[in-house]
């Protein structure tokens, strides 16, 4: 009896010192480290950003600012959401943006990863640099958990 | 600061486990002779999951643990043969020391060729006998990678044990492994690993043993294949010599934890166990 007594405390102070292990994301995100699995992360830190390894902004090109945004896309932060979510691809037909879900099927990340099956270059265009493994990899996890407008 | 942090986090696991240990020491010293060998039960560990045999107090245990990372279903039999079945290869080697702090109690460290560093700690709470069925231990582990500087990963189990005379051996170990997945948990679905190891070891001859494990992951992140190993052994002196076979090549818990690679390819090691005592 006095054995458990004792032993409880110390297992469970031990299981709740343990809980708090994990990665820090900010080890993955890499040159943006703010960076985050949401909309509102990924438009600010990805699409409207140039990050310090000089990947440039997205909205550079992909913008309907002064010009016609580059492949029909627009990436302004008020309409960013609704020209890339279950939206299909101009230049290739049966290819969709972002298919909620199923970020390896999904062109924009085929697009950033330089996939053999895109049309076109791998964006950025004027890249290297493109977007890191890290950056991709939080853009990825955004699409597979349902590509939610947070 | 972080190794600080992480440190103190593994000393109190470690240290957590001894001192009810220290506190209760006088009670559960007495009674059985620790030092004497158990014929079904003669090592620290069946191939990578720990068993319930204790080390008697200020004494210690050296564990080498050896691990050929070709598969051994690469190639034909011939290529396999001209590697030596594996042996020509490149292999994952871990070191291991162990102390029996306090009656029942150990402590010890595992330190594995791919930089990662395992502490644990395991205390006997109650022993096979009279009214009670099985042995039961508490076990408490951190492991920390690039020498125990990034990624740790601790776990808290049991290990439930029975042995038949002096002949089998039987275990089960319901263990929890936190930080399993080395993305941050912001990227992933699961990030702790439970499994509920299951083991045996069988004496065949007087000092010749068949081992088996498997640690199939009962919830949680679960890469890979479940890790399953089996060996044969043979006890000479304070020395025990294992030929084994596995399908990874993980011997920490959290390595155990994430299985091994896909494809089901198996692989060839051996440990050797040197008790001080």
């Amino acid at each position: 009896m006095i054995r458990r007594v004792v032993w409880t405390p110390i297992v469970l102070a031990g299981a709740l010192a343990a809980g708090g292990c994990d990665e820090k994301l900010k080890s993955v995100a890499g040159p943006t480290p703010n960076l985050e699995p949401t909309f509102a992360s990924i438009q600010r830190e990805i699409f409207e950003s140039t990050d310090s390894a000089g990947r440039t902004a997205c909205t550079q090109c992909h913008t309907s600012t002064g010009r016609n945004p580059s492949g029909g896309l627009n990436l302004n932060h008020d309409v960013a959401y609704d020209q890339i979510v279950n939206v299909p691809v101009r230049g290739k037909p049966g290819a969709i943006r972002v298919i909620p879900g199923d970020p390896d099927n999904s062109y924009l990340v085929q697009k950033l990863e330089g996939s053999s099956a895109i049309v076109g270059r791998r964006m950025p265009s004027n890249g290297p640099p493109y977007l890191t493994d890290g950056q991709i990899l939080i853009l990825r996890r955004w699409i597979a958990i349902g590509a939610p407008r947070n | 600061m972080r190794f600080t942090k992480r440190g103190s986090i593994a000393l109190s696991l470690v240290f957590g486990l001894c001192l009810p240990s220290a506190l209760l020491a006088q009670e559960a010293g007495g009674g059985d002779d620790v030092a004497a060998l158990k014929l079904a039960e003669p090592d620290f560990t069946l191939v990578g999951l720990p068993t319930s045999l204790r080390v008697p107090t200020f004494r210690g245990s050296f564990r080498v643990t050896h691990r050929f990372r070709r598969p051994l279903n690469d190639g034909d039999f011939g290529d396999l043969a001209a590697d030596l079945f594996g042996i020509d290869s490149g292999a994952q080697i871990g070191l291991e020391f162990r102390f029996g702090i306090v009656p029942n109690g150990q402590v010890g460290i595992h330190r594995v060729s791919n930089r990662t560093i395992e502490f644990f700690g395991q205390y006997s709470l109650w022993r096979q006998g009279g009214a009670m069925p099985v042995d039961v231990s508490a076990l408490a582990t951190i492991e920390g990678t690039n020498n125990f500087k990034d990624s740790y990963s601790p776990a808290l189990g049991a290990i439930v044990s029975r042995t038949v005379n002096d002949v089998v051996a039987l275990y089960v170990e319901p263990i929890w492994v936190n930080n399993t997945n080395a993305l941050p948990k912001q990227l992933v679905d699961h990030n702790d690993t439970f499994i509920v190891g299951v083991g045996a070891r069988v004496r065949v001859r007087p000092t010749v043993y068949l081992v088996g494990e498997y640690a199939p992951r009962a919830s949680g992140d679960h890469p890979g294949v479940s890790h399953i190993a089996f060996a044969i052994e043979k006890r000479a002196g304070g020395h025990m010599f294992q030929l084994n076979f596995s399908d990874g090549f993980g011997t920490t818990l959290a390595e155990i934890a994430r299985g091994g690679p896909q494809g089901h390819d198996w692989f060839m090691g051996f440990n050797i166990t040197r008790k001080f005592f």
